[in-house]
Parts: structure tokens; sequence; C-alpha cells
């Protein structure tokens, strides 16, 4: 008798999430300097990443996948979530990636179905 | 002011979640709130969801004074 199910099947892990996160974010922006006119291909191509990479995971999960690229220019910048969901089941990563020039913080939010 | 930028993010997620949750509907929420001083940097943002199309939704506010600007997304998704 086969089982399909075992705990990892259906849990958010989170070192996995992480990463599929940085790959994304080194394959969309990995080595480019801060470009005003190309960071909203940038930041469409990092979530777009994820999101297919999480998808082809299997997992039985809704994602948010959320993603800010932000230029180096001594601004000062704050960000919080909050989430209601089921702690049992749903999780949550987020990973801060820089390089010279720029900023970029992706978080992943998955929501068990 | 810097050293209050922690504290507003959290209240403005915290006070948006309880609002949400006292709608009573039978949603998961996930808030997320952004605060940056206006310094002349660059932001953009992305988000994207893999979700139901038919009961899912998200709502993304932009807001500002003088001297910052407040982005806050929620996303609802339903049980």
């Amino acid at each position: 008798m086969e089982e399909f199910q075992t705990g990892e099947e259906t849990t958010f892990v989170v070192d996995e999430i992480s990463t599929i996160i940085k790959e994304s974010v080194e394959g969309a922006i990995g080595g480019n300097a801060y470009q005003h006119s190309r960071v909203n291909q940038w930041s469409s191509n990092v979530v777009e990443q994820c999101l297919s990479q999480l998808t082809k995971l299997g997992k039985p999960f809704k994602y948010i996948v959320t993603c800010i690229i932000m230029q180096k220019n001594g601004a000062g910048l704050q960000t919080a979530s909050s989430c209601f969901w089921d702690n049992s089941t749903d999780g949550s990563c987020t990973v801060r990636w820089e390089n010279k020039s720029m900023y970029c913080i992706v978080s992943v939010f998955g929501l068990a179905l | 002011m810097h050293s209050r930028v922690n504290q507003w993010t959290s209240n403005v997620v915290e006070q948006c979640l309880s609002q949400l949750a006292k709608l009573g509907k039978p949603f998961k929420y996930i808030v997320t709130c952004v605060i940056m001083q206006k310094n002349g940097a660059g932001l953009q943002t992305a988000s994207s969801c893999f979700w139901d199309n038919s009961t899912d939704g998200s709502c993304t506010v932009r807001w500002e004074n003088k001297s910052m600007y407040c982005i806050v997304s929620v996303f609802g998704l339903a049980l």
C-alpha cells in the first residue's frame, strides 16, 4: 500500500521557500545597478519567477508573493506585515537582498487550502 | 522620525487586521505596510498571487504626507 502524504507534503517549509526566493532574485536582478526604467520589469520578473517555482512544488497552498525594490539613496524604509490565518498550517518567509545600488525585499506567504 | 517608524508600521497593520477580523467574514488575511521617507529614492513594489480568482482579492492604498509615503496592501483569501 503506497502512502502519498507525508508530514512535509502539506507544511510550509521556510528553508525551501527561502532558497526559491534567493534564486529568483539573483536570476532577475543579480549583477544589475538600479535603473529607474527597468525596475518595473525587474520586480515583475522576481514575483513571477518565485510564483512559478512555488507552484511547481505542487503543495496544496495558495501563495502571495510581494517584492520591493528600493534605490540606495539614504532614505529610510520600514515594512511590516500581519496575518490572520491558521497558525498550524500557514507560514511566511521574507528575504532581504542587496547590492551596491539597491535593496530588494521579497516576502512569500503560504496559506494551506 | 526614524525611531518611531517601527511602531507606526506595526500599528497600521494591527489596526487594519483587527478591523478586518471584526467583519466576521470567512477569510484569511495578509496585511503588509511599507513606510518610506521622502528622500528622492526610487521605490518599486510588485506582488503576485496564486489563489482562487472567484473568491479571493486584494486592495492596495497609497498614502502620503510631506515627509513620507505609506503603502498598505490587504490580501483576502476565502476559507
